[in-house]
């Protein structure tokens, strides 16, 4: 065991630290993204300055391959990278989200040599967001199930069907879309992978106002869209390996780790301004033993992440294993906004706008906004399966 | 950046595995805890000839002056199967002689733990705990030109299996470390009945017990700081086997969902069972992570009463419910004496209270951290 790093992986971490000294937008102040449209627009500008500055480090897609216009970097150096943002409350390492978690890991995988040329730079200039067609009313879970369908008309395909809880489709201007092309195949077998203008004549987006206020995700309805043959991504019934190969491109989980931690040392600090039952909350037994636990899971996070690391760097594939860190993750996110809101005793109920109401309700916020990451990209029932068959062994459900 | 075993240490942790399945699979075991012996001496001394109780005590001692990363490698594969021998308090008294021993008393005691013909044990529970200065139970006076020990240690963990015992007892103001020959004059081993029955303990009464000079390890009344140490590298060695425990604990409760068939299937199809299986994973893997961290720890002096903590209050909740959900998803049979699910559910009311209980430690992680 060597916690340590070389000189070399110590210089990039200056380096990096360097670069968010001069760069890092937060250094002032944290933008905030959401209801508050001032602040808003105001943040939009500097993310876009942030992309760039990163953008000519090539620290955007720093593990994708340099011939794509990736950074080609290591695995330590993209921890290291990703433990410095961060540490300093940096944004995420470029604004095309989910362009960079895995649509372009899949356009890299999967797509050909003019795809990667149309929609790569775009994902890592931060040009292009994306949004991700996967759910239906009808398929959750069971995403294989999925009934949107593609009907193949001359060079074109024509879309007809539904799609929903799709995050940011109302700012996205595009989509990697999962239809159903043969109706006759296995339901695996009858799935491909297409890339959807979201301009398109025909797709409508509704906003859904989720449970916190927000509307970060919207339903989707195909009438009739009809895109190009050349849009689709890999072979017709190739859909779901593209769609496994996007899921298993895993983010590790060290920035989580780490905003985990600053939540941590907030709800420390929380618990020393507020009172419980006439004392400082901090006080309270039952409030330390949870802060406690906490931050020994969120440790065991941490270190469970190092030892898959370990293995990826000793030429061992990793592969069920980050449903462990997911599963832990999902009761820690949850936790956080409970234990927070539980540290204001009775002044937990007050919620943004309420005389009283402790920092503004941004903690009661917190307790109402976690099923985004808990049931996003898998619920925690959907990790204990992956776990209990692929590392366990035991039968599959069906 | 490595997290991981060397070649070194997943050598020595599958030759642990080869020899424990060989020579210490669970009949073995289940006749063992039926002898008066507390250990058997045959397979303790095949132990020491594989170096494992040398391991550290330094070179110059004849031991293998390895690392405690090392005593946690043997600990966890030694939980995995429920070896039944004084193997932690051994390795934990070779810490606390070679912490506070002169090279004198090192050379005295050492060789012989290293060689496997002496087993020491070091009294650190008092009061139903990990001890403190304020809680020791023994004191030590002058008597004629020596000195003379006095008291009862309640709970000493494998005490009847020592040839040698290391008390800590108050004096000027706090604690000395006195090594005494469990074959002493005025000292009475009494064993005790455990829930665990591959676990052994003794209450030690001591009655005018004649010590002299140099069988105080360290300067008098100086102990204690050293002693917290040792008492966590314990809690980290400890955490290590309750984590081979409670990973033995999930491997046999998975094989049985595998097999066992109820409403035409394996229970193991069902969420009920399969979820539950997910979550005890989960925590073998986050036990496993921090035992081994804390155990590095240990070796380089970095944070180790928070380490030590962390990893106790986790591998005793993982523990705990690993060996009841083990029974639980046995079903009736993991009722029976004859299924092994029960020795891993008492491995855990055994551990749990052993070094302090989660919520001790839970606390601990916070104030030693100033909060």
């Amino acid at each position: 065991m060597d916690f340590g790093f070389s000189e070399q992986e110590e210089a990039f971490r200056q380096e990096v630290r360097d670069f968010l000294a001069k760069n890092n937008p937060n250094n002032e102040a944290t933008i905030e993204i959401g209801e508050d449209m001032d602040a808003t627009l105001d943040g939009i500008p500097k993310l876009f300055a942030w992309n760039q500055a990163l953008y000519e480090k090539g620290w955007v897609g720093y593990s994708w391959p340099k011939e794509v216009g990736g950074g080609g970097g290591g695995i330590v150096e993209q921890m290291i990278l990703k433990q410095e943002c961060a540490q300093a409350h940096a944004p995420a390492l470029g604004i095309s989200f989910m362009g960079l978690a895995w649509v372009g890991p899949s356009i890299i995988a999967y797509g050909t040599e003019e795809q990667k040329q149309r929609f790569i730079p775009a994902i890592l200039k931060g040009e292009e967001q994306w949004c991700t067609g996967y759910s239906e009313p009808g398929s959750g879970s069971d995403l294989a199930s999925l009934q949107c369908r593609a009907d193949r008309q001359g060079d074109d395909y024509v879309i007809n069907g539904q799609k929903i809880w799709t995050s940011i489709a109302q700012w996205a201007q595009w989509m990697i879309l999962l239809v159903r092309t043969d109706f006759e195949a296995s339901k695996h077998l009858g799935i491909t992978c297409v890339l959807v203008p979201m301009d398109a004549e025909g797709l409508t987006v509704n906003p859904i106002k989720t449970m916190n206020g927000d509307s970060p995700f919207c339903e989707i309805f195909f009438d009739n869209v009809r895109i190009p043959v050349s849009n689709r991504l890999g072979e017709e019934g190739q859909g779901w390996d593209v769609t496994k190969h996007a899921l298993a491109n895993e983010r590790s989980s060290i920035a989580e780790v780490t905003g985990l931690q600053h939540d941590l040392e907030d709800l420390r600090a929380l618990a020393t301004e507020c009172r419980i039952n006439g004392r400082p909350s901090i006080e309270d037994p039952f409030i330390r033993q949870r802060l406690a636990k906490l931050q020994i899971t969120v440790e065991a996070m941490r270190l469970n992440g190092l030892r898959f690391l370990t293995k990826q760097l000793r030429g061992d594939p990793v592969g069920a294993e980050t449903s462990v860190n997911k599963l832990m993750r999902a009761a820690c996110e949850v936790e956080v906004g409970h234990l927070a809101c539980d540290i204001q005793g009775s002044f937990g109920a007050l919620t943004k706008g309420s005389p009283g109401a402790v920092a503004g309700g941004k903690w009661q916020k917190k307790s109402m906004s976690w099923p985004a990451v808990v049931i996003g990209g898998g619920t925690p029932n959907v990790q204990r399966n992956v776990i209990a068959e692929r590392i366990l062994g035991l039968p599959h459900d069906s | 950046m490595d997290f991981g075993l060397s070649e070194e240490q997943e050598q020595l942790k599958s030759q642990v595995r080869r020899f424990l399945d060989a020579e210490c699979p669970v009949d073995k075991v289940r006749t063992l805890i039926e002898a008066e012996q507390p250990y058997d001496a045959a397979l303790w001394a095949k132990v020491a000839g594989l170096g494992w109780t040398a391991i550290v005590v330094p070179e110059e001692q004849g031991g293998l002056g390895m690392a405690w990363e090392d005593v946690a490698v043997v600990a966890e594969e030694m939980g995995r199967s429920l070896f039944p021998a004084p193997f932690i308090p051994d390795l934990v008294a070779a810490r606390a002689i070679n912490a506070l021993g002169t090279d004198e008393q090192r050379g005295r005691y050492l060789p012989d733990i290293a060689s496997g013909s002496l087993i020491a044990a070091l009294a650190m529970i008092d009061a139903g705990g990990p001890a403190s200065p304020e809680s020791l139970e023994l004191s030590v006076s002058a008597n004629g030109s020596g000195l003379r020990l006095d008291g009862t240690k309640d709970y000493v963990a494998w005490g009847q299996a020592a040839g040698l015992l290391l008390f800590p007892v108050r004096e000027a103001g706090g604690a000395s470390l006195f090594a005494v020959p469990s074959a002493a004059q005025g000292l009475t081993v009494t064993p005790l009945t455990l829930i665990d029955p591959t676990k052994r303990a003794a209450r030690i009464e001591l009655d005018g017990v004649s010590v002299s000079e140099d069988q105080r390890l360290g300067q008098p009344g100086k102990a204690w700081e050293t002693l917290e140490g040792v008492l966590d590298a314990a809690t980290v060695a400890l955490a290590a086997e309750m984590t081979g425990a409670a990973g033995a604990a999930v491997a046999l409760a998975t094989e049985y969902a595998k097999v066992r068939e109820q409403f035409g299937q394996p229970i193991g199809r069902f969420q009920g069972i399969k979820h539950r299986l997910a979550e005890l994973h989960v925590g073998v893997e986050s036990s496993r992570s921090l035992a081994y961290y804390a155990s590095w720890a240990v070796d380089n002096a970095a944070d180790v009463p928070l380490r030590a903590s962390m990893a106790m209050a986790r591998a005793s909740e993982t523990l705990e419910q690993a060996g009841e959900e083990c029974i639980q998803i046995h079903g009736a049979i993991g009722f029976t004496w004859e299924c092994d699910a029960h020795f891993y559910y008492k491995r855990s009311r055994y551990s749990r209270n052993l070094l302090g209980s989660p919520e001790y430690h839970n606390e601990r992680v916070l104030s030693v951290q100033g909060i």
